[in-house]
């Protein structure tokens, strides 16, 4: 069962990590693979909060969310100055750049070597420990995600956003705050983002920085596209869809010696057909 | 002297690398499409020489050939993938991902077909060192910066007094008037991506020269061009030559006052900077 | 989801149909990315050691099976893996290499009495991660420490560090400068590179530019680049290192002659490397002998606790080889610990072969 249980609560973070993707690309149409490096930050403030005994989950938990607020607005200024590819090779930019510090700033994140030991969560003291529990943490966590993802879309500031991303001359003619919608999208996605890490952290119980380099930014890019963008089936499909492929093609019979290899040219095929022949994901609105 | 030898070796890399900054920069200025998957064709044709070579080929034939099968891959990605998808109304974060997905393809054919591990190029001339006054060079390093400045000076030529060139440049400041004076747009990006194709795959071949040859590592020299691309000013050629060397050069000389593992770092940083104050880039296209 | 339901119906149904006869273990090894190397090179070890096993007929008859997973040396994807093993197919036992993941999976390993068997990392942290955690080769710090000590004794006093900024490479670097300072040397300089990279010119014209007597390298990839970098650079002071010199390319390359370095003891007998080349069209390298040789381990323990009419668990393969201690194979492996203690060389390349210097008990 711990096989399951893990792989859901790894699925749920990852949806809940997606909803920031998906609302700054998707929906407010600020194209970014720097989520990853923001989920990092989340993951290594809670696991530094834990193994420091500074205070327990929850409270670190909207710590992280809070500074990784600040750090999203922070990060996607620069899309507010360039627009469009410009802003692509920035995003690239930001994510190679948080990698450098995770991997050399050793005094905080650990460096290379990463942070063993992380503790188990807690709820105000009550201890979250086998795999039931934190899958029950996950869902909760995803659980509000989506539901805030939900009330958004469907509040006056949703509809704000698609608007700029259909026509972002028009919205700002008509007087209505461009900047500050993006900046708001931005803030959100971020607590989406650092309280998914912070979980991610304990649920693995380790860091370190191979969990949010460029190549974690681009699946979960993928997980948004091939999900479908825009909307929540999208988010949650994404990443189940995508953590259950490798384990569904380690069924197939390949020779062992370019198993592994073959496996990942497949996913990469898998990219290409749904670009080609489904681009609007598998529940999503064409992006 | 250690700062001399430290700018000249930047000068060396960053000649290679101003050469897949330009060939990606015609590619996009061209057709406004990331095309990631140039890293693909970057590595490809380095373990294809390798192969030739290998099997006896004269180094010379072995670059050639696969400077024209990279021109061959890449006429096909863009005439068969990306027309497609522009003839469906793909979007470009769609074909950045189909773009990505075509890489993940390529990189993994390669590793698994040549392993993942290291590959040296069998050309012991390649290791050979030449004193040149207080600085030492291989005659790899040599051939990289006369080859690379050699399709820097090509490109320009083509760019600007060929009639073909010409062409290019036409269509990508206005595809939608060279669509009615019948250049073919599409036609002319197939083009293109074969040629940025066959001149990146220069630098393809001489920097595992020196180097090694590992399937997973174009990415990095990729992005690393791009930005100087995008600092150099998209369709300023000589531009994004000039601030890849640059690039290459902080990078090195940074080792004089910094530890070496920030230096990657830094570079990505006085980009975001840049970004931030400067994004139409230092030179202005044409 | 349908086909999910299927994929792990089908996945319940195969393990359950194999579980009479063959006895199956785990390997979570990174098969694809930057260790992609390393991790195919350990498979081929494990899988030698399994066909031979195999063709004298199993242990006590029983053939053995190991499930390969690939990690990309990446812990969640580890965790996944072990997970899906320890879950699924009920495994007693995984191997394990590359620090990162190692440590990630420890916890899981101690709570789920799974042993796991290490026969490549050397992070120090590996020592204390899990009483299941069985290492079979020494951690940095030993290994370092002998070098240091040879170094210093032969008279270098002053040493420059090139490190990988990775668990291993920086745990190296660290026991340098801890032993080398006790043993009464200075570290003039450090610098790092990145796993996978391989232009390390500026990090050792850098280096070279502190003048030191010796400089010590701690990385685990592209040791041959190293070498002939540094060639070019026309130094002439000593490079050392440890058991990740023992590279045939490296070995081969006119660039390193005059490196020393630390070995784990380790013979191949001739018929050996021969069989393995017949099988396989490769040298029996390092990290293949060493995952022969952790696999042979497991055999003799699984050998005796089969004799002992006990269950095949983790607890009790590992209470095994704990009581066995001593094993002989082509390295004489010694548990006092769960990281065991294995007999160093201090060697040298010369004359494109790699030659024993002193033997360090």
């Amino acid at each position: 069962m711990d096989f399951f249980y893990s792989y859901i609560a790894l699925a749920e973070i990852y949806v809940l990590l997606g909803l920031s993707t998906n609302l700054l690309v998707g929906i407010a149409g600020i194209f970014t693979v720097s989520q990853a490096a923001v989920f990092g930050v989340g993951a290594y403030i809670v696991a530094y909060c834990l193994m420091h005994d500074v205070t327990g989950f929850v409270p670190a938990l909207l710590l992280a969310a809070a500074v990784c607020v600040v750090l999203n607005v922070l990060v996607t200024l620069p899309s507010l100055r360039v627009s469009g590819d410009y802003f692509v090779v920035t995003s690239f930019g930001i994510q190679l750049l948080a990698t450098a510090v995770f991997v050399n700033w050793t005094a905080g994140t650990g460096g290379a070597n990463g942070l063993p030991g992380i503790p188990s969560p807690d709820l105000f003291g009550l201890p979250i420990e086998s795999s039931q529990q934190l899958v029950l943490l996950t869902t909760a966590g995803s659980a509000l995600g989506c539901l805030a993802f939900w009330l958004i879309m469907r509040a006056p500031f949703g509809r704000l956003l698609r608007a700029i991303r259909e026509d972002e001359l028009a919205v700002a003619a008509a007087g209505k705050g461009v900047l500050r919608a993006k900046v708001s999208a931005a803030a959100l996605a971020g607590a989406f983002a650092g309280s998914a890490g912070g979980i991610y952290a304990t649920f693995l119980s380790f860091v370190d920085p191979s969990s949010f380099d460029l190549d974690a930014s681009i699946l979960l890019l993928t997980m948004v596209v091939v999900g479908g963008a825009r909307t929540l089936a999208g988010s949650v499909i994404g990443p189940f869809l995508l953590l259950a492929l490798p384990q569904l093609l380690s069924l197939i019979d390949i020779p062992t010696s370019i198993a592994a290899s073959a496996r990942q040219l497949i996913y990469g095929v898998l990219l290409i057909a749904f670009m080609l022949f489904r681009p609007q994901g598998l529940a999503g609105e064409k992006l | 002297m250690l700062a001399l030898q430290l700018l000249v070796n930047g000068l060396v890399t960053g000649c290679a690398l101003g050469v897949v900054a330009i060939s990606f920069g015609l590619i996009y200025a061209t057709t406004k499409l990331f095309h990631v998957a140039h890293a693909g064709v970057y590595t490809l044709s380095g373990y294809l020489a390798w192969s030739l070579v290998g099997h006896g080929v004269p180094a010379i034939g072995a670059m050639l050939i696969a400077m024209a099968a990279a021109a061959l891959l890449g006429g096909l990605i863009q005439g068969v993938l990306y027309a497609e998808l522009e003839r469906r109304r793909a979007t470009h974060l769609v074909v950045l991902i189909a773009s990505l997905g075509t890489l993940a393809v390529m990189q993994n054919v390669i590793a698994a077909v040549y392993t993942p591990n290291i590959l040296q190029f069998p050309l012991p001339w390649s290791a050979r060192m030449v004193t040149l006054g207080a600085v030492r060079l291989t005659w790899t390093q040599i051939l990289t910066v006369v080859l690379c400045l050699g399709a820097f000076a090509g490109i320009m030529w083509f760019s600007h007094r060929t009639i073909l060139g010409k062409q290019i440049r036409a269509v990508a400041s206005n595809p939608f008037l060279a669509e009615i004076t019948r250049l073919r747009p599409q036609r002319v990006y197939v083009t293109v991506v074969a040629i940025g194709s066959a001149v990146v795959a220069l630098p393809g071949i001489l920097v595992p020269l020196a180097l090694g040859l590992q399937p997973y590592s174009g990415i990095t020299p990729l992005l690393t061009a791009t930005i100087a691309m995008i600092a150099g000013g998209i369709g300023s050629i000589g531009g994004s030559f000039l601030v890849a060397v640059g690039i290459a050069v902080l990078q090195n000389m940074s080792l004089l006052i910094m530890p070496g593992e920030w230096s990657i770092g830094v570079t990505f940083g006085i980009f975001i900077i840049f970004m931030l104050f400067r994004p139409t880039g230092l030179f202005k296209g044409r | 989801m349908i086909r999910i339901a299927l994929a792990i119906l089908a996945l319940c149904l195969g393990s359950a149909a194999q579980a009479d006869d063959t006895i199956t273990f785990g390997a979570i090894l990174p098969l694809t990315g930057p260790g992609g190397l390393i991790g195919t090179q350990q498979k081929l070890g494990i899988q030698f050691a399994m066909d031979r096993i195999n063709a004298a007929g199993g242990v006590h008859g029983h053939k053995i099976a190991v499930i390969f997973e690939d990690n990309q040396a990446k812990p969640d994807q580890s965790i996944l893996s072990f997970n899906k093993l320890v879950d699924l197919q009920h495994l007693p036992m995984i191997f394990t290499s590359f620090s990162g993941p190692s440590l990630a999976m420890a916890p899981l390993a101690t709570r789920k009495h799974v042993l796991m068997i290490n026969a490549g990392a050397q992070a120090d942290a590996l020592a204390k991660a899990s009483p299941y955690l069985l290492n079979t080769l020494p951690t940095l710090g030993d290994e370092a420490g002998i070098l240091t000590n040879w170094l210093a004794k032969s008279g270098k006093k002053k040493a420059a560090i090139l490190f990988e900024n990775s668990a291993a490479g920086i745990s190296g670097r660290d026991n340098y400068i801890a032993t080398y300072t006790a043993a009464g040397g200075t570290v003039v300089a450090q610098e790092p590179s990145q796993f996978g990279q391989t232009d390390f010119r500026p990090a050792l014209l850098k280096l070279a530019d502190s003048h030191p007597d010796v400089m010590m390298v701690s990385i685990t990839a592209a040791v041959q680049q190293m070498a002939q970098q540094f060639a070019q650079l026309g130094a002439k002071f000593q490079v050392a290192g440890t058991t990740f010199f023992q590279d045939p390319a490296l070995i081969n390359d006119p660039a390193a002659e005059g490196f020393v370095h630390t070995q784990l003891q380790s013979k191949v007998p001739p018929e050996l490397a021969t069989e393995f080349k017949a099988n396989y069209h490769a040298e029996m390298e390092f990290f293949v002998r060493q995952y022969y040789t952790a696999s042979n381990i497991l055999f003799v323990a699984l050998d005796k606790v089969l004799t002992d009419g006990k269950p095949v668990t983790g607890e009790n393969l590992r209470d095994a080889i704990l009581s066995i201690k001593k094993f002989d194979g082509l390295v004489p492996v010694v548990f006092n610990s769960n990281t065991a203690t294995v007999p160093f060389d201090i060697r040298i390349i010369h004359d494109k072969q790699d030659q024993l210097l002193e033997e360090i008990k």
